[in-house]
C-alpha cells in the first residue's frame, strides 16, 4: 500500500464525516455523511458527479417483519426485543491501519414496550454516537452489548443511527470445526484485505445488529476503500465510483436475509460477468492478480440443475466472491468461497447454491435445526455429484451411512447437536439421509421433488422450525411421520 | 456453509517417520500414523469387500495388526506399502470369517419371506468381488505363493517393483508368480463388466 493512501482515505472519510484522522481528535461527532460533501473533497479532475443522496429507507418494510425469538442453543446473541426492518450500512476500510470506520442506520420494529433496547456490537468497535430522531441518546456499551437508553412501545418504529471505529476483532468460534480457528466474522487477512463468514453469530464484530435467525432485514451498503482494493457485498452493484483513490460502491438486497447471510469483502478484486437460467446477473469477484478459478463458471448450469428440482432460483441476482478463508457459505445471492480446492469445488458451489432455496429463502428460526439448511444442501450436493459421475444414488447414500453413524454417536443426534460443535458432520449427512428416506418412503420421485420444492416457495423470506416444517409435509404427503421425524432427528441410533 | 474440508494428508516421508517414532515407543505418533493411514486401509480393504461394514470391520482388525506388529514393519519400503499387505490380509480374513458364519446358517430353517434378512449372509452375498476372493482361496491350496503377488497387483494396483520390494523376491519372479496366478484364477472368475 502506498504511504500517501492512509492520509487520502482518510481526507475522503474525514470529508464523509465517517473518522476523526490523525490528531484531530476533536472532531469526532461528524455531521451526517452526505456524498455530495465527499465528493467536494476531492482533488480528482474526472470526479464522479455528487452522488444521489443517501439511500432513503425501501418504501415498504413490511417485507422484512419478523417475529425475533431468543436462540435455544446461543441465548447470549440476539435480542427478541428488536425487530430489525432495515439496514443502511456506510463502512470504510482503511487498510493502512486496518481501520473500519462505520456510519449505520438501523430501522426496527419495537417487539415490546421498554425504557431501553439493545443490539449486539462487538466492544472492539468504539462507539462515538447513537441518535434517534436526530437527537443524542445515552448508551451503554458493555461486551456485545449495545443498550441504548431510549423508550420503545410494541409495534412502532424507530431509525436509530450508530457511529463506530475501530479494528474490528473476530468473535470465538463454537465450533471444533479447524476451518473456524480463526473465528467468526470480521478477518483481515494478511495483506489487509477483509473478508467475513459468521455462521452462527459474528455480524456484530462488524456491525450493530440484532444477530439472529428469526429477525430478517433489507439491507443497503455504501463501502469504502482506497485503490486497488474495492468493496464487495449481498445483493445487486448500485454504483463503483472513484475519487482520486478512493473507491465507492453501494449494493442493495433487495429482499430480507438473516444477519449470518450478509458478507462484506474488501481487496483487490476484479468482477467477471455471467448469465444465468432467464438472464439471471451472475458475478464473480475474484483475486485481480489471479485467473478466475474454471469451476465458478459451473454457476448457470447448477442453478438450471437446481432449479429443475426446487423451482425458479428465488432471488434477483447471483454471485460468488472468493476470500482467503478454508470454508465456504450461502451469503445470500453472493456465496463466498474460500480460495481452497474443497471450497472451490463444483460440488460445494452446488451445495452453496442450493442455500438460496434451503437456508436463505426459507431459514431456520432457532439454531437447533441448522439441519433443515445443511440435510437439503448436501442431499442435493450428493444428488449432483452422483448423477455427474454416473453412480447409483443409493450407492452414494450408503457410502456416508458409516459416517452418519459415526457423527450420531460423537456429536449427538443432527436435530440435538453439541452446541460447542457447531456445523459438524451429523447435521449434514443424517440431514442428507433423512431426505433421501422420505423420498424412498414417499416412492415417487416427480411427487418427492414437487414437495421438496413447494417448501421454500410457500415460506418465502420467513424464518421457521421442524415442527412447521413436519406440518407441511405430512399434510403434503398425507402420511403420519410422526415416528420418522423423531428417529432421524432425535435419534441416538441411525434408523434402519 | 460447506462441510469441512478435509484434513491435508500426510505426505509419505512425513508417515515413515511417524512410524518410526511409533517403533520406538511414542505412542502419540502411533495414535498420528494409524489416523493417516485409515483412509487408505479402508480404501484397500473395500477393493477386496465392497460392503462398507464388512470393509470398516476388516479395516478395524488391520488398524489392531499394524498397531499391534508396528515392530516387524523392516523400513524396507515406505510404511503405506507395508500397511496395505497388511490389510489385504486382514480383508481375506475378515472374509472367511464371514464365510464360515455365513454357513453355519443354514437358511432353510427359516422362512426367508417372513425374516429380516441375516446380516451375516446379506453382507457376503452384497459383495461383488466374492469370485475374486474365491478364487483366491483355491489358489491358496496349491499355489500359496502367487496370493500375495496378484492381489497386490490387480486388487490393489501396485507396480511390481513395489510388490518385489514388499515380497522381498527378485522382479522377474514376482512378474512371472503374477502371470501364473492369473493364468489360473481367470477360469473362476465371472466376467467383469
Amino acid at each position: 500500500m502506498r504511504r500517501g493512501a492512509a492520509a487520502l482515505v482518510c481526507a475522503l472519510v474525514a470529508g464523509t464525516a465517517l473518522a476523526g484522522c490523525g490528531s484531530d481528535d476533536a472532531d469526532r461527532t461528524p455531521s451526517v455523511p452526505s456524498s455530495s460533501t465527499a465528493a467536494s473533497t476531492t482533488p480528482a479532475p474526472d470526479d464522479p458527479e455528487p452522488a444521489e443522496p443517501q439511500a432513503a429507507p425501501p418504501a415498504n418494510l413490511d417485507l422484512a417483519l419478523s417475529e425475533p425469538a431468543e436462540d435455544s442453543l446461543y441465548p447470549d446473541v440476539g435480542h427478541p426485543g428488536v425487530d430489525a426492518l432495515h439496514y443502511d450500512l456506510t463502512l470504510a476500510w482503511d487498510p493502512t491501519t486496518d481501520t473500519l470506520t462505520g456510519d449505520e442506520v438501523l430501522t426496527f420494529r419495537s417487539t415490546t414496550d421498554a425504557p431501553q433496547f439493545q443490539l449486539d456490537l462487538s466492544d472492539a468497535l468504539e462507539v462515538t454516537s447513537v441518535r434517534i430522531d436526530d437527537a443524542d441518546a445515552a448508551f451503554e456499551h458493555r461486551g456485545q452489548d449495545l443498550v441504548v437508553d431510549h423508550p420503545v412501545t410494541a409495534d412502532e418504529r424507530y431509525a436509530v443511527s450508530i457511529r463506530y471505529r475501530g479494528t474490528p476483532e473476530p468473535a470465538e468460534a463454537p465450533t471444533e470445526r479447524s476451518d473456524f480457528d480463526g473465528g467468526l466474522g470480521f478477518t483481515i487477512d494478511d495483506e489487509h484485505q477483509v473478508w467475513t463468514m459468521q455462521e452462527p453469530f459474528g455480524a456484530f464484530t462488524y456491525y450493530a445488529v440484532n444477530d439472529h435467525p428469526s429477525d430478517k432485514a433489507l439491507y443497503d451498503f455504501t463501502l469504502w476503500t482506497v485503490d486497488p482494493m474495492v468493496g464487495v457485498a449481498n445483493g445487486a452493484q448500485v454504483s463503483d465510483e472513484r475519487a482520486g483513490i478512493a473507491r465507492r460502491t453501494r449494493y442493495h438486497l433487495a429482499e430480507p436475509a438473516a444477519s449470518y447471510l450478509v458478507t462484506i469483502a474488501f481487496g483487490d478484486y476484479t468482477r467477471t460477468a455471467d448469465t444465468g437460467p432467464g438472464g439471471l446477473p451472475i458475478s464473480y469477484w475474484t483475486f485481480a492478480d489471479e485467473p478466475v478459478p474454471d469451476s465458478l463458471f459451473v454457476s448457470p448450469d447448477a442453478i438450471a440443475w437446481l432449479e429443475e428440482k426446487l423451482g425458479p432460483y428465488p432471488f434477483d441476482t447471483a454471485g460468488l466472491l472468493v476470500v482467503d478463508s478454508e470454508s465456504a457459505m450461502e451469503t445470500q445471492t453472493m456465496v463466498t468461497l474460500g480460495n481452497t480446492s474443497h471450497a472451490l469445488a463444483e460440488s460445494t458451489i452446488v451445495h452453496e447454491y442450493a442455500h438460496h432455496w434451503y437456508g436463505d429463502q426459507v431459514t431456520p428460526n432457532d439454531w437447533r435445526d441448522l439441519w433443515m439448511n445443511e440435510g437439503m444442501a448436501m442431499y442435493l450436493e450428493i444428488v449432483w455429484t452422483a448423477e455427474r459421475n454416473g453412480q447409483d444414488l443409493d450407492a452414494a447414500i450408503a457410502d456416508i451411512a458409516p459416517y452418519e453413524a459415526s457423527y450420531r454417536a460423537d456429536d449427538g443426534p443432527p436435530g440435538d447437536f453439541d452446541p460447542e460443535n457447531f456445523a459438524s458432520g451429523g447435521v449434514y449427512y443424517s440431514g442428507a439421509m433423512l431426505w433421501h428416506a422420505l423420498r424412498q418412503r414417499i416412492g415417487d420421485d416427480d411427487r418427492f421433488w414437487e414437495i421438496v420444492a413447494g417448501w421454500p416457495a410457500s415460506r418465502d423470506n420467513a424464518s421457521s422450525d421442524r415442527e412447521t416444517l413436519l406440518a407441511y409435509l405430512e399434510q403434503t404427503t398425507g402420511d403420519d411421520l410422526d415416528e420418522f421425524w423423531d428417529a432421524w432427528l432425535l435419534g441416538t441410533t441411525t434408523p434402519g | 456453509m460447506s462441510t469441512r474440508a478435509p484434513d491435508p494428508e500426510p505426505t509419505p516421508d512425513e508417515i515413515d517417520e511417524l512410524a518410526r517414532r511409533a517403533q520406538a515407543g511414542d505412542a502419540e505418533a502411533l495414535e498420528l500414523v494409524l489416523a493417516a493411514i485409515r483412509p487408505r486401509t479402508l480404501n484397500v480393504c473395500r477393493g477386496v469387500l465392497p460392503y462398507t461394514p464388512d470393509a470398516e470391520d476388516a479395516c478395524q482388525e488391520a488398524l489392531l495388526n499394524i498397531a499391534t506388529k508396528i515392530g516387524s514393519w523392516g523400513g524396507r519400503g515406505r510404511f503405506t506399502t507395508w500397511t496395505h499387505v497388511v490389510a489385504v490380509n486382514s480383508s481375506r480374513t475378515t472374509y472367511r470369517r464371514l464365510k464360515n458364519q455365513a454357513t453355519a446358517y443354514d437358511p432353510t430353517e427359516h422362512n426367508p419371506l417372513s425374516e429380516k434378512p441375516d446380516p451375516r449372509t446379506t453382507s457376503v452375498i452384497a459383495g461383488t468381488r466374492l469370485d475374486l476372493l474365491e478364487a483366491m482361496e483355491s489358489l491358496e491350496k496349491d499355489h500359496p505363493q502367487y496370493v500375495e503377488p496378484l492381489i497386490l497387483r490387480d486388487v490393489y494396483g501396485m507396480s511390481y517393483d513395489e510388490i518385489a520390494e514388499q515380497v522381498g523376491a527378485p522382479l522377474g519372479t514376482v512378474k512371472a508368480q503374477i502371470h501364473h496366478g492369473r493364468k489360473l484364477a481367470r477360469p473362476l472368475l465371472r466376467e467383469q463388466q
